[in-house]
């Protein structure tokens, strides 16, 4: 085994190769959050179940109830599951990723290895709680008696690129806490306003329909709009692709590569400034 | 080509210094626009190194504080990028700047294992292998599944040792950080070395303790202010170092990063000088005079505070314990601004070794708002203080004590 390390070369190696010599710290860090994750608490498990059972109370009471938002021939409770999985993971991931970096700072400064691996350990920890939120949600389904659509097929490219979007803004996040502890400060914010500011208790169509054009861009440059709508689309069979929704997608894509690529120029640094 | 193991090219490390770097958006923006580059200093750890080292050989480093010993570790095991310069490293690497590193409490011993082993370049396929001789040579195999937060200190370390001790790297990286601890872990940890070392792998070891050094190292680099110094077989290597190191600067004895850190609102230790009144040129011997001073700068007023100084021994164990109040009883008040608070020390009772001080600033009521662990180290050299031919070290106690005997033949 050969290393060598400049200085001065040009150009950024993304080094992806690297993190499949790394997979068992990868699959580990990941195992290690899990157990933590529910280490001494009572209700273990179900925590990941309570959380997203009483946001959708709350949603269907409010939204479907009091301000009888249209979700069409689909069930309010279900339409708003399907959102809400959707966004408990990327708010999960984007989360625990933004903050990773900052709370492995010990092991930062003391060891080397490929530190995107922290931050996307959470990947697969997040994934944990969306299955059984996935769960919940055909429970939902069959409690209500609303089919599956044709266009399930297409669910796997949603599910990417809603891990990649919540990859990306995680890793923009953990790299930016990095230099500024700034950051740390928006991510809970980010995760209330997203919440909002994604087709997840109402319907997108709803937006269209009622704010002008440019503040229509604004809204899809939020790269979970797409994932969101396309989960419904997808799943329920609700909803149509438009041209917006194809903003949001190429900003999921805009997010992660070039996260990847600031993430190594911070990497460089990491171990001198976290 | 392929006997070269570590080939080291004209590497360099720069430093910012001051907290530009990790500050807030608005600094950020402040110092965008000020033009002003004199306040940021930079400090350059190391400059334009160069080195080859062999397969099979034995390195160690040796400097002072400063010198650039643990910056050029960091680099080499690849923690922090070179501003500079290439160097190339031939084999499967492991560095050990610490033991433990990234165990956490709430798992047991058996998942911690596994996650130390593997942050430190193991495959869980290599710890599966070698987990019985990992937990057989820790000794807390009845603790195997309980979480390491109720472990001992003991147990922790030496399940954290166990771990790095099975490491099979071909070149391997070592701090000396590795070297502090109880008595029989540093032994431990040595004897590993040595083993380490006679397998025929390639080791880079720095430390201050010349006799470990000598004792595992074939050959010598000696840093000095980030430059290589010199390089040669370690006996020349250690023997330099010595007669280098009396032309001496106090100021390496205190731990910068500690001393940043000293600080509390209102109150920020700034700057800490050591002076040895009886032989203001040399190192610091058992029995002379000695004055610490404490520069401090304060934003508010603290009445009747306390400056507390406790010495130990490497191991950590209490020698003595000096302090404004109460034990001397000497009452001092803060105000707005600068100040310093000096200690004289007359006849230093401690004997030949290294110790630590830590310094403690406690308000009223004995509570200590800063308490800098470790904030200066002090090498004590030996010294025929009762002029007997003797000089004292550990092996006749921890302290020397001015006295007379006498003898008289009348009878009471």
């Amino acid at each position: 085994m050969r290393t060598v390390v400049e200085s001065d070369k040009k150009g950024i190696n993304l080094g992806l190769n690297e993190l499949i010599v790394y997979k068992d710290l990868f699959l580990i860090l990941a195992y290690r959050d899990f157990k933590v994750r529910y280490a001494q608490t009572y209700l273990g498990f179900f925590w990941a179940f309570i959380q997203p059972a009483m946001t959708l109370l709350i949603f269907t009471l409010v939204f479907g109830k009091a301000a009888k938002v249209d979700t069409g021939e689909i069930p309010y409770p279900v339409f708003a599951v399907v959102g809400m999985s959707a966004w408990a993971y990327f708010s999960y991931v984007m989360s625990q990723s933004g903050t990773s970096i900052i709370g492995a700072q010990n092991m930062i400064k003391k060891i080397y290895f490929p530190r995107l691996v922290i931050p996307m350990s959470k990947v697969l920890v997040g994934l944990i709680d969306f299955v059984i939120v996935l769960v919940f949600l055909v429970v939902m389904m069959m409690i209500y008696e609303v089919p599956f659509s044709g266009k399930i097929v297409f669910l796997p490219a949603f599910l990417v690129m809603n891990v990649i979007s919540a990859l990306g803004v995680g890793l923009w996040l953990s790299a930016l806490t990095v230099r500024y502890r700034d950051f740390q400060h928006i991510i809970p914010f980010a995760v209330q306003f997203g919440l909002y500011a994604t087709p997840i208790a109402y319907p997108s169509s709803l937006v269209i329909k009622s704010l002008p054009e440019w503040l229509v861009t604004l809204y899809y440059l939020n790269p979970m709009a797409g994932v969101v709508e396309g989960y419904r689309w997808s799943i329920l069979g609700i909803g149509e692709l438009n041209i917006y929704s194809f903003i949001s997608f190429f900003m999921v894509f805009l997010f992660f590569v070039s996260s990847l690529i600031y993430f190594r120029k911070v990497e460089q640094v990491m171990a001198d400034i976290v | 080509m392929s006997d070269i193991a570590i080939k080291v090219e004209g590497i360099s490390k720069k430093y910012i210094l001051g907290h530009k770097h990790s500050s807030t958006i608005s600094e950020r923006f402040q110092s965008m626009f000020s033009r002003n580059n004199a306040e940021k200093e930079e400090f350059w750890a190391l400059k334009d190194i160069s080195l080859e080292v062999k397969k099979g050989e034995a390195v160690g480093i040796v400097g002072k504080n400063g010198a650039g010993k643990s910056t050029l570790l960091k680099v080499l095991s690849r923690i922090t990028h070179p501003t500079h310069g290439r160097f190339e490293l031939n084999g499967r690497v492991s560095s050990l700047l610490e033991v433990g590193t990234g165990f956490h409490p709430e798992l047991t011993g058996r998942d911690n294992i596994f996650l130390n082993g593997t942050i430190l370049g193991m495959s869980r396929n290599e710890i599966r292998s070698k987990f019985d001789e990992i937990v057989e040579f820790s000794g807390v195999s009845k603790f195997l599944d309980t979480p390491v937060k109720h472990y001992s200190s003991g147990m922790y370390v030496r399940l954290a040792f166990s771990v790095a001790a099975h490491l099979e790297p071909e070149i391997l990286i070592i701090d000396e950080v590795l070297a502090v601890g109880d008595a029989e872990f540093q032994k431990k940890c040595l004897g590993k070395m040595d083993e380490v070392a006679k397998q025929g792998r390639t080791v880079l070891f720095v430390s201050h303790n010349m006799a470990a050094v000598g004792l595992l190292c074939q050959k010598g680099i000696m840093l000095n202010k980030g430059e290589v110094h010199l390089v040669g077989e370690i006996d020349d290597i250690v023997k330099e170092y010595s007669v280098f190191q009396s032309s001496v600067n106090f100021n390496n004895y205190i731990n910068q990063e500690v001393l940043e850190l000293s600080k509390v609102d209102g109150f920020a230790l700034k700057h800490v000088k050591i002076d040895n009144l009886s032989n203001p040129d040399s190192l610091i011997s058992s029995g002379d005079d000695v004055r610490f001073s404490f520069f401090y700068q304060a934003d508010k007023k603290f009445l009747s505070p306390a400056f507390a100084l406790i010495f130990r021994d490497q191991m950590g164990v209490e020698v003595f314990r000096l302090s404004t109040k109460p034990i001397s009883g000497y009452e001092i008040d803060l105000f707005n601004g600068l100040g310093c608070v000096s200690l004289e020390i007359r006849k230093l009772p401690l004997v030949k070794g290294s110790y630590f001080v830590d310094f403690g600033f406690v308000r009223e009521r004995m509570e200590w708002i800063i308490k800098s662990e470790l904030l200066i180290q002090l090498e004590v050299q030996g010294k025929d203080v009762y002029g007997s031919g003797l000089i004292l070290d550990r092996s006749r106690g921890f302290i020397w004590v001015d006295h007379n005997w006498e003898h008289s033949n009348e009878s009471l």
